[in-house]
C-alpha cells in the first residue's frame, strides 16, 4: 500500500479544517444589513440589470431632511452590487411646474454594509396635483451598464416641521435649512446638526457652507433656557454641527440666527422638538 | 417638682447610672461640648452641668417643638421657611456643615429645598439629650466645619418589675388653634424593657403679630416610636429602636409649594457593653436604616403658572462602633469607625395641556459612601492642666446611578463620580486657674464634602434669593481653621461662662450668579451655580449667666453675637444679630412663675446677593406658669402661659420671606403621669 507523504497528510488537514471552516461560518447567518430599517419602495433600473430596493428608518417620508438607504441586486442572479455609482433626482411635479429639491448622493461609490446612504431634503409635501418622484440613475461599476428607476414618492408634513426656508436679509438668496439632529433626543447633551442649502434654480440646490449660526433651545411653555449649548459649525457638505442641551423632557424650541459673515442673515427661524 | 418627675420618670438601673456618668464625664471635659438632658431622672445622676440648668428654662412646656428648644441654646439659630421644619444652624454654619445625627444616625432629608431638616423626626418626647458639639470638636462624628448636633433618642428603662408608667400630654395653643396630644408607655419585665410613644400635632395657619393670619403656615404630623432594649447581663445591653414620622399638609408660607406629604421611617439595632473585649470601656456599635420620603404639593396655591409634582426619596444604611480605652496616667483614647451609604434621589414634573409632561430630575440619582475613623486622645498634664487631640480621617466618594442622571449632569460638566479624602485634627488645652475659674483654648482644621445639592443640583429654586441653584460636579472641598477660647466662673449656686471664636473657611461654598444662563422657575430673578470662594471668616462670642438670685429664684441669661465676612469685605448672608435671652423664675414645690426676655438686635449687615434684607430689632415678653397637683393619687401638671405679650409683629433675621412669626399666644397644657 502506498503510503502518504507528511506534506499530502498536511495538505489533507489543511484543506479539511478550510473546509469545516468556511462551512461554519457559512452556518453562522450574515446579519441582515437592513435590519431596523423599512422598506420604502422598491423597484428595476431598466438598462442597468439591477433591482434597487429603498428604505428608509421610520417607514415615513416628510418634508425635510430624510436620510435613504438603497440596496442594489443584480436583476439576474440576485447578489448583492457593492459598487455602484447613484445620482438622485428627486422632482415635484405640479402640473404647470417642476421643482427640484436639495440631495446628497451617496458620498462614495462602494457600498457600505451593502447599503448605499443618500437624502433628500423634501420642501414641500405631497398634494393632490402635487407629486414627488424620485430618480435613482445606477451605474454598475462592475458592467458599466448604466439605468434609472423613478418611484413616486409621498411626502407628508411631520407633526413638528423640520424644514423651512427664508430669503437672506444679507445678499437676498433664498436658502433651505433641514434640522437633521437631535433624531431621538433625550434631557442630557444631543448632538445638534442641520444642512443649510442655497437655492440657484428651480432645479439647483448647493449645500452652503458660508454661514455662521447661533443656536438658543428654549421652552416655550415656561421661557427657560439650557446651559452649555455648543453652536453648530461647518462641518461639510452644508452640514452644521454642534450640541443641544435638554434639562427635561417636553417641548423645546431650537432658536437659530444665521450670519452671513458680519451681516445678518435671518433670525426668525427655529425648529420644535418634542419627547 | 424634682420628686415628681421621678415618680414617673422611672430611675435608671444602678449599672446603667456608672454607664452615663462615665461617657458624661469624659465628654463634659470639653467645654466645646453642649450636652442637655432633657430627663431630670439622668441628671440627678450625674454631675449638674450649665446646659441643665439652662434646659429647665428654655423646655418652655411640653407642647414645644424640638425646634423651639434648640431656638434657645446660645451657639443655635434657625433658618425659617415655615413655622414647621426650621432648619438648625450652629454658629452661623449650616446646611452641609453641619452633622446633624439621631443617635448618631446619618439621615438626609429627602426635599431639595430643605423643607425636611432631620431634626422634625424628633419629638421631644422621644428626646434624651441634645449634643452640641461646635468648633475644633465639631467633627468627631463626621467630617465637617461648622460642627455636629447629634440628638439622642430616649430609651427604655428598667423600672419596677411588671410595672407599667406613662405620660399623658395634652395641649392647646391660641395662635395657631393647635393641639398636641402625646403619650408615652414603658413597661419593663426580667431583663426586658420597652418603650413606646407617640405624638399628634394639628395646627391651623397662625395669628401674627398685629392680628393678621398667615397664609400656608398650617402642619399636621404623627410620630410613633418603638423601642426595646434587653440586658443579659449587667454589663451589656441589645437596643433596637423604630421610628416613625408622617406630616401632612404642611405649609411653608415663605416658599412657593407646600408639602403634601412626608415620611420617615427609622431603625436602628445597637450593641453596648460597658467593659468590651481589648480594654475598651463603653464600647457600642450600631447598624441603621432610615427611608425618608418627601412630596412637595402647589395645589393649595391660588395663580400657580404651571402645575407640578416634586417627589424626593432619600435612603441611607450605616454602621459604627466606638469605645474608649483607659490609657496608664488616667489617659484615654475614644475610637470611633463609622461607614454609610445614602441614595438621593429626586425629580420634578410639570405638566401642560396638550404636551408632554416635563419630567428632570433636580437630584439626579446618587449615591453617596462614607467611611471614617476617628481619634481622641486626652492628656492629663498635672491635677489643673489637660489636653485633648482630635482627629478623624473621612474617605467619601459620589457615585451617579442611572444613564439618566449621568447624561443630565454632564450638562453641567464631569459626570463621573469623584472621591474626596478629609482630614481633620484639633488641639485643646485647658487649665483650671482657680477652684472657681477654668479656661480653654484650641485650634483646629476641618473639612468637609460638597452635598449633593452642591455638586449635583439642578435648578433648585431658593425662594429666598430668587434664584434657580445648579450642581457644580468639580467643587473643591471647604475647609476651615478655626480658633476657640472660653472661660467659666463657677461657684455652687452660679455660673458664668464666655466664649469666644474665629473660623477662617476656605473655598466656602456659595452661589454665584451666572449671567449667561436662564432661569427655569417662572419668575426666578436668574440662575447661580455653587463655587467656591476662597475665604470667608466668621467669628463671635457666646455668655452665659446663670445665677441664683434668691433661694427659690433663678436668672439665667444668654447673649450672641456673630459677624461673617466674605473676602470682598461683604457680608457672609444668614448671620443672625445680637441676641439676648434672660429668663426669671420662681419656683416653688408645688407652682413656678417664669418671665421671659427676649431681644435682639437689628441686623443691617446683609448680603444682598443672597436675597437677605435689613431686619428690625425686637423685644418680646413671655410669661409661664405651672401647678402640680395629685388627682387619683396621680400626679398632674398644669402648665399655662403667654408667649408675645405684646403682641409684637417681628421676623427673625434668618426667616425667609417677610413672613411674621406668631403673635401673642395663650397655651394651655395638662399632663398626666402614672
Amino acid at each position: 500500500m502506498k503510503k502518504h507523504s507528511p506534506l499530502q497528510i498536511l495538505c489533507c488537514l489543511l484543506l479539511v479544517s478550510i473546509t469545516y471552516m468556511s462551512c461554519k461560518k457559512d452556518a453562522v447567518a450574515e446579519p441582515d444589513p437592513a435590519a431596523g430599517l423599512i422598506k420604502q419602495s422598491e423597484g428595476y433600473a431598466i438598462g442597468a440589470a439591477t433591482k434597487v430596493e429603498i428604505y428608509t428608518e421610520s417607514g415615513s417620508i416628510t418634508t425635510g431632511y430624510n436620510k435613504f438607504y438603497i440596496a442594489l441586486y443584480d436583476s439576474v442572479s440576485g447578489i448583492r452590487i457593492d459598487r455602484a455609482a447613484l445620482q438622485l433626482t428627486p422632482m415635484m411635479d405640479m402640473g404647470t411646474m417642476q421643482h427640484s429639491a436639495p440631495f446628497e448622493n451617496p458620498t462614495s461609490e462602494n457600498a457600505s454594509n451593502h447599503l448605499f446612504a443618500c437624502s433628500v431634503v423634501f420642501i414641500m409635501p405631497s398634494g393632490s396635483g402635487q407629486n414627488w418622484t424620485l430618480s435613482i440613475q445606477v451605474s454598475n461599476l462592475s458592467t458599466n451598464k448604466n439605468g434609472t428607476l423613478t418611484v413616486p414618492v409621498t411626502v407628508t408634513e411631520p407633526a413638528h416641521k423640520t424644514m423651512n426656508s427664508f430669503t437672506s436679509a444679507a445678499n437676498g438668496g433664498k436658502y433651505f435649512i433641514s434640522l437633521v439632529q437631535p433624531a431621538k433626543p433625550k434631557v442630557g447633551i444631543n448632538d445638534f446638526e442641520v444642512v443649510v442649502y442655497k437655492k440657484i434654480s428651480m432645479m439647483n440646490f448647493p449645500p452652503d457652507s458660508s454661514m455662521s449660526i447661533t443656536l438658543y433651545p428654549e421652552m416655550p411653555t415656561m421661557g427657560h433656557s439650557s446651559p452649555n449649548n455648543v453652536d453648530p459649525v461647518h462641518i461639510s457638505q452644508g452640514h452644521y454641527k454642534g450640541n443641544v442641551n435638554f434639562t427635561m423632557t417636553g417641548l423645546w424650541r431650537l432658536h437659530l440666527r444665521f450670519m452671513a459673515g458680519e451681516s445678518v442673515a435671518d433670525t426668525t427661524q427655529y425648529f420644535d422638538v418634542e419627547f | 417638682m424634682k420628686n415628681i418627675y421621678f415618680l414617673f420618670l422611672v430611675v435608671c438601673t444602678v449599672s446603667y447610672r456608672i454607664t452615663c456618668a462615665q461617657t458624661d464625664s469624659l465628654v463634659n471635659r470639653s467645654p466645646d461640648i453642649h450636652i442637655i438632658e432633657l430627663k431630670e431622672v439622668i441628671i440627678g445622676s450625674v454631675q449638674k452641668q450649665n446646659t441643665d440648668r439652662l434646659l429647665q428654662f428654655y423646655k418652655a412646656n411640653s407642647s414645644a417643638t424640638l425646634e423651639d428648644i434648640l431656638s434657645r441654646l446660645p451657639e443655635m439659630n434657625l433658618i425659617r421657611r415655615g413655622p414647621y421644619g426650621m432648619e438648625p444652624s450652629i454658629r452661623s454654619f449650616s446646611g452641609g456643615q453641619l452633622n446633624v445625627l439621631v443617635d448618631g444616625m446619618r439621615i438626609h432629608g429627602a426635599c431639595t429645598d430643605k423643607m425636611d431638616p432631620v431634626t422634625i423626626y424628633i419629638e421631644p418626647i422621644n428626646l434624651q439629650s441634645l449634643q452640641v458639639q461646635t468648633g475644633n470638636k465639631g467633627f468627631v462624628n463626621g467630617s465637617a466645619t461648622g460642627g455636629t448636633l447629634n440628638m439622642k433618642m430616649a430609651e427604655p428603662e428598667f423600672t419596677q418589675n411588671n410595672t407599667l408608667s406613662g405620660i399623658f400630654n395634652s395641649g392647646y395653643q391660641t395662635a395657631a388653634k393647635a393641639i398636641y396630644e402625646s403619650a408615652l408607655l414603658n413597661y419593663a419585665s426580667g431583663r426586658w424593657a420597652f418603650r413606646v410613644s407617640g405624638t399628634y400635632r394639628n395646627n391651623q395657619d397662625y395669628r401674627a403679630g398685629g392680628g393678621d393670619i398667615t397664609s400656608f403656615s398650617q402642619f399636621r404630623k404623627t410620630n410613633y416610636s418603638l423601642s426595646a432594649k434587653y440586658q443579659p447581663d449587667d454589663n451589656t445591653y441589645i437596643k433596637a429602636d423604630m421610628l416613625a414620622d408622617d406630616g401632612w399638609n404642611i405649609g411653608y408660607p415663605a416658599l412657593p409649594m407646600d408639602v403634601g406629604y412626608a415620611q420617615a421611617r427609622i431603625a436602628a439595632v445597637t450593641i453596648h457593653q460597658k467593659r468590651g473585649p481589648w480594654q475598651l470601656y463603653n464600647w457600642e456599635t450600631k447598624v441603621y436604616g432610615n427611608y425618608i420620603q418627601h412630596n412637595m404639593d402647589d395645589t393649595h396655591r391660588p395663580s400657580v403658572a404651571l402645575h407640578m409634582d416634586m417627589p424626593g426619596v432619600s435612603h441611607t444604611i450605616g454602621a459604627y462602633s466606638s469605645g474608649t480605652i483607659q490609657l496608664p496616667k488616667k489617659q484615654s483614647i475614644v475610637l470611633r469607625a463609622d461607614a454609610s451609604s445614602t441614595y438621593l434621589k429626586a425629580s420634578m414634573t410639570m405638566y401642560q395641556q396638550n404636551q408632554p409632561p416635563m419630567y428632570m430630575l433636580t437630584w439626579p440619582d446618587n449615591t453617596r459612601n462614607q467611611y471614617g475613623i476617628s481619634a481622641s486622645l486626652y492628656l492629663p498634664i498635672d491635677s489643673s492642666l489637660s489636653m485633648q487631640i482630635n482627629s478623624r480621617a473621612d474617605v467619601i466618594s459620589y457615585h451617579l446611578v442611572s444613564t439618566q442622571s449621568k447624561d443630565q449632569v454632564s450638562i453641567l460638566g464631569n459626570s463621573s463620580g469623584r472621591m474626596d479624602f478629609l482630614k481633620n485634627i484639633s488641639i485643646q488645652v485647658s487649665k483650671k486657674i482657680s477652684k472657681k475659674i477654668s479656661h480653654a483654648m484650641s485650634a483646629g482644621f476641618s473639612e468637609r464634602e460638597p452635598t449633593a445639592s452642591e455638586l449635583y443640583g439642578f435648578y433648585l429654586f431658593n425662594s429666598h434669593d430668587g434664584y434657580d441653584y445648579i450642581g457644580n460636579p468639580s467643587l473643591k472641598k471647604e475647609n476651615t481653621l478655626q480658633a476657640d477660647y472660653s472661660i467659666n466662673f463657677r461657684t455652687i449656686k452660679n455660673t458664668i461662662q464666655f466664649h469666644a471664636f474665629y473660623s477662617q473657611i476656605f473655598h466656602y461654598i456659595l452661589g454665584s450668579r451666572e449671567n449667561s444662563l436662564s432661569a427655569m422657575t417662572i419668575g426666578a430673578n436668574g440662575v447661580k451655580s455653587f463655587s467656591n470662594v476662597s475665604r470667608a471668616f466668621i467669628t463671635g462670642a457666646e455668655a452665659t449667666a446663670m445665677l441664683k438670685v434668691f433661694t427659690k429664684t433663678d436668672l439665667i441669661s444668654t447673649v450672641r453675637y456673630t459677624y461673617g465676612r466674605l473676602t470682598n469685605s461683604r457680608p457672609l448672608p444668614y448671620i443672625a444679630p445680637l441676641k439676648n435671652i434672660t429668663s426669671l423664675r420662681y419656683q416653688s414645690n408645688r407652682y413656678s412663675v417664669q418671665l421671659e426676655y427676649e431681644a435682639a438686635a437689628a441686623q443691617n449687615r446683609i448680603n444682598e446677593d443672597a436675597g437677605e434684607r435689613n431686619t428690625s430689632g425686637y423685644i418680646l415678653l413671655h410669661l409661664r406658669g405651672s401647678y402640680d397637683f395629685l388627682l387619683w393619687q396621680k400626679q398632674v401638671s398644669l402648665q399655662s402661659g403667654i408667649e408675645n405679650i405684646l403682641d409684637k409683629n417681628y421676623r427673625e433675621h434668618l426667616d425667609w420671606g417677610n413672613i411674621p412669626r406668631q403673635g401673642r399666644n395663650l397655651y394651655i397644657q395638662l399632663k398626666f403621669s402614672f
